[in-house]
């Protein structure tokens, strides 16, 4: 019987191939993005999976207090580790990680090249212990133990020495320090949150062997052992800052992050060294997305078949009549659905395959095909089949198998109200999840372009940053900015330890000598020339000096309006004044500058501060003017390679790296524009098989009117009438969700557009073009055909 | 073999009744070729899908082969439906996805009849109604009177003790109208009841008894 089943199946979708082809083409469409997006998840899902120990490994959280506006960190203490190795038995291993240099690129000598690499880490030589990664060469059990020495991935092996074993080779870091090669590891997955090229040992640098509690830069991980009880260790680690730190001094407390929550529940998490955070609201929305996806699709589906069910109906009542029972005509739709459903998702699987290039392109994900061999994925394929067969077939089932076999004997003349109803249901399910994407897409478009065009209070056009952590002297570095500014395109420059967009050193700005009160300043050290490289508005006062003498003890500080603000001073007021900032005891304001946008426009402008203090100088900024970029890039390179022939290049855009900032955002906006396109198409898709059916359905009809003089735009009126009608509906439904969809996104921005009244009005006439241009295609068919012919049909 | 007692059916409209079959009896022996005459809407229909067992009635009793049809339920009025009768339609009805071969099938693989049975019984009828050449074509590339040759080739394929024709030869022309008329008449000569409705007087000739109906009412037994 089922044979038999399939094999109408078939002769059906043979028959009607223009119906057959929407059927499958819009099925297939919803079922290529739920793969994709299920893949997406899979692979987000997956991350962190393949440790041993997974279980039982936790990264210490860093959590500040109010005064630091309750932000959670990812870095700790190095002094936490030695201590809680001693003090918390039920700590198996435990190892620090430290991003280099505070997370800088570091320039790399290797081979008698120069590299730039950006994930360097250091490491206790437990770290290799806890993770276990696979040694190519070297031995993993004490490839960290002396200091100086370093393991480095296999990729990077490759890339400096070749296929060459490069044990025992040195390796020279920023110019400073030298260290031998004492392993290669395998290259970590794609899936795995640590992402280190080059590991070296945690000795080797000075926050070994002293260790503090203040400065939290210190990834921290713990292997429990079985028996541990995570709230126990969380209990006795508080107990150890409270041992060792004085109680006025504890703005943080600590916690435990397990390993396998750590890739999607970190977006809120600062500082955290992985280059690949995802987020759990992310796969959340994805798949609601693909969900609904789907469920166009499946609707697409349902409202094809009840556009057949006329002749359905019929046919069902013939087999009736021939001895069929409800439950086989059951069966005998659902295996229908089935196997239109299977060839759909054999076509999406090929769309798939087709598509993940692209789909990683705009997700910004390497997604792993390994995946579409897994038996995970075949059961969800199998359990999409089965949820998208039992959808899509639910109607022509249930609702067409319990007609009595008098229906056909009533030849189909009768119309079937519920089906009409659904119908049009079906219709404005589907505009009104296109609109609400439509809508939705804009607004984020909208707000992204907002944000491009936002003036942010300094000027991030026309600057690069380049890095001179491997510039070892004061000479050196002056003499770069000399030879740069000497160039014809750099109108100024100035070093400084960080730039607008990327994270600088977090204090905290006291009222005064007695206050408590504190607000979160985040200091810079930069020369002179800031003002000017950044294009900031100095509003009292002047720019920071040219020069500093060796040994002044002297900070000059130029602050921002809200950190004045804070102070409860104008800013002409200010200058002068001595600043209890954590900044040494003679810090004074030297300048006033208008407030910037440090950081992205989700967070409100907080308190900033320039000083001639004494971080190590990190970059020099350079402003620009350029005809062609490219060959400026170029001469900035042999001009530093000239300067500092030992040091790598490398060199970020500012305006780049503001655009970094709002990377995700501008995926989602991406990935909503194409899956409106995607759900709209369908959705036409469906109304096509519609309106083709109706007109078919009223050839009859259509041939009386013309006879009786009806024009053809008459007709196409009559036709489309029903459908805008639906599409007014639709609008009216999407347009209450869509707002509050936008108006919940917007919230995430402290500066954020208005949802005006436009953004409406074009989606809902985009949603009407596009509906009446399918429409009409098929009533003017329908109008324009000879009514002699459908008349004789008859 | 069937028997009517008093039948009445009704539609509402408009608060008043309009009855299609008013105050019926029949009685129908076994192995009789009943015609049953009358104008539209006389109720030849109504009352052929009554006794078919697909349509109600509001009033009376129906008794197939001492079975109290009128006291039985849905279900098992369909069983007895399936196993005893075989219906002709005037429009052929048939299935239009599925071959001649298919559509005389189908009725068995609802009666779950094994593979190799169905395949002799399919094969017979063939045969019989001189059609195996056209065992591979679909509906629509046959003439009427082909499709009604596998119309009542599917009706027979179930071996009917009852088969029920209504108009079988409306759509046809007078040449297949007397084919089809034949066959009955052999069908019957093999003992099968038959029960057409007919607007033809020389249809109806072929019936061992013919009915008349007016309204609802029978005026000639």
């Amino acid at each position: 019987m089922l044979k038999n089943f399939i094999k109408i199946s078939w002769r059906r979708i043979k028959a009607d191939k223009t119906f057959s082809f929407i059927n499958i083409l819009g099925l297939s469409i919803g079922l290529t993005i739920t793969i994709l997006l299920f893949l997406f998840v899979l692979q987000e899902r997956s991350f962190d999976t393949m440790y041993a120990n997974k279980e039982r490994i936790y990264r210490v959280i860093f959590n500040t207090s109010e005064e630091r506006n309750n932000e959670v960190w990812a870095t700790v203490p190095a002094a936490l580790k030695p201590a809680a190795a001693i003090e918390i038995p039920e700590i198996q291993k435990s190892a620090r990680l430290w991003d280099h240099d505070f997370g800088k690129t570091a320039s790399i000598e290797a081979n008698n090249q120069q590299f730039t690499e950006q994930k360097l880490y250091y490491a206790d030589a437990e770290f290799l212990d806890i993770f276990q990664p696979e040694f190519i060469y070297g031995n993993s059990k004490s490839a960290l133990e002396r200091p100086n020495t370093i393991v480095i991935s296999e990729s990077t092996a490759e890339k400096y020495f070749g296929k060459t074993n490069p044990i025992g080779q040195m390796i020279g870091i920023d110019n400073k320090q030298k260290m031998e090669i004492t392993g290669v590891y395998m290259d970590f997955p794609a899936n795995s949150s640590l992402d280190g090229n080059m590991i070296a040992s945690f000795n080797s640098i000075g926050f070994y062997d002293d260790p503090t509690w203040g400065n939290a830069s210190f990834e921290t991980y713990f292997l429990l052992n079985e028996q541990a009880n995570r709230t126990q260790v969380t209990k006795k680690m508080q107990q150890l800052v409270d041992a060792n730190v004085e109680k006025e001094h504890q703005w943080y407390t600590l916690s435990l992050q397990p390993l396998e929550k750590m890739h999607l529940y970190s977006s809120d998490i600062k500082s955290a060294f992985s280059s690949k955070t995802g987020s759990i609201e992310e796969v959340r929305n994805f798949s609601l997305l693909a969900i609904l996806i789907l469920l166009i699709a499946c609707i697409n589906y349902m409202n094809l078949a009840t556009a057949r069910s006329q002749k359905s109906t019929k046919d069902v009542g013939i087999n009736k009549t021939l001895g069929a029972s409800s439950k086989i005509l059951i069966l005998r739709f659902f295996t229908e659905t089935g196997f239109v459903t299977l060839l759909s998702i054999f076509l999406a699987l090929i769309f798939t395959v087709l598509a993940i290039p692209f789909f990683e392109s705009i997700v910004g994900v390497d997604l792993s095909t390994k995946f579409l061999w897994s038996s995970e994925f075949a059961i969800a394929l199998i359990a999409i089949w089965m949820i998208t067969t039992l959808i899509a077939g639910s109607f022509p089932a249930f609702h067409l198998s319990k007609f009595s076999p008098m229906e056909v004997i009533r030849s189909g003349t009768n119309k079937n109200s519920f089906t009409a109803i659904l119908r049009k249901g079906l219709v404005i399910v589907q505009f009104s999840a296109s609109v609400i994407l439509i809508i939705s897409a804009i607004v984020i478009y909208n707000q992204l372009e907002f944000m491009r065009n936002k003036n942010l209070g300094y000027n991030p056009d026309n600057t690069v940053a380049i890095s001179i952590a491997a510039v070892n002297s004061e000479r050196e570095m002056q003499m770069l900015r000399n030879e740069f500014e000497s160039l014809s395109e750099v109108s100024s420059t100035t070093m400084t330890q960080g730039f607008p967009g990327i994270s600088v050193s977090g204090r905290s700005l006291y009222r005064n000598m007695n206050s408590d009160e504190a607000m979160s300043l985040q200091t810079n050290r930069t020369t002179g020339g800031i003002v000017e490289t950044l294009q900031l508005k100095l509003l009292a006062g002047k720019d920071l000096p040219a020069t500093k003498q060796e040994g002044d003890s002297i900070v000059d500080v130029l602050l921002n309006k809200k950190a004045v603000e804070f102070l409860g001073m104008e800013p002409q007021e200010a200058i002068g004044k001595n600043l209890i900032a954590q900044l040494g005891p003679n810090a004074y304001v030297i300048g006033v500058v208008d407030d910037f946008n440090f950081s992205s426009l989700r967070s409100p402008i907080g308190g900033y501060a320039f000083n001639n203090g004494f971080e190590p100088l990190q970059y020099m900024l350079v402003r620009f003017e350029s005809e062609e970029l490219p060959a400026t890039v170029e001469k900035f390179r042999s001009k530093f390679a000239e300067v500092v022939p030992s040091s790598a290049f490398d060199y970020t855009f500012l305006d780049k790296n503001v655009e970094q900032m709002y990377s995700r955002d501008r995926r989602t906006a991406t990935v909503a524009l194409i899956f409106a396109g995607l759900a709209i198409f369908v959705a036409c898709l469906g109304l096509f098989g519609l309106a083709a059916f109706m007109a078919e359905q009223r050839t009859k009809e259509i041939g009386i009117r013309k006879i009786l003089g009806a024009s053809i735009t008459g007709i196409i009126g009559l036709l489309s009438k029903d459908f805008v009608k639906l599409v007014f509906f639709a609008l009216i439904i999407a347009f209450p969700l869509a707002y509050w969809f936008a108006y919940k996104w917007l919230q995430e921005f402290v500066y954020r557009i208005e949802i005006n009244w436009q953004i409406f009005l074009y989606a809902g006439l985009i949603a009407l073009l596009i509906a009446i241009t399918t429409v009409s295609f098929q009533a003017l068919k329908a109008a324009i055909s000879n009514p002699v012919n459908s008349l004789k049909n008859d | 073999m069937l028997k009517l007692n008093h039948l009445y059916k009704w539609v509402k409209s408009g608060g008043k009744r309009i009855f299609l079959l008013n105050d019926l009896s029949l009685n129908v022996k076994q192995g009789e070729f009943l015609s049953i005459m009358g104008p539209s809407g006389s109720g030849k229909s109504t009352l052929l899908n009554i006794i078919a067992m697909l349509d109600e009635f509001q009033e009376g009793e129906y008794y197939f082969e001492d079975e109290a049809i009128h006291q039985l339920k849905p279900k098992k009025r369909t069983e007895i439906f399936n196993e005893n009768i075989g219906f002709i339609f005037q429009a052929y009805h048939l299935l239009d996805d599925l071959t001649v071969y298919e559509n005389i099938e189908t009725p068995l693989l609802y009666k779950n009849v094994k593979s190799s049975e169905r395949k002799a019984l399919v094969a017979d009828i063939l045969d019989r109604f001189n059609i195996v050449g056209k065992k591979d074509l679909f509906p629509h590339q046959l003439s009427g009177g082909q499709q009604q040759l596998v119309g009542i080739a599917r009706a027979l394929i179930i071996k009917p003790k009852l088969i029920l024709a209504d108009e079988p030869t409306g759509n046809l022309n007078s040449k297949q109208s007397d084919e089809i008329m034949q066959l009955f008449n052999e069908l019957n000569q093999e003992g099968v009841t038959i029960i057409q409705a007919t607007h033809s007087e020389s249809n109806a000739e072929y019936g061992s008894r013919t009915i008349h109906l007016l309204d609802g009412s029978a005026t000639k037994l």
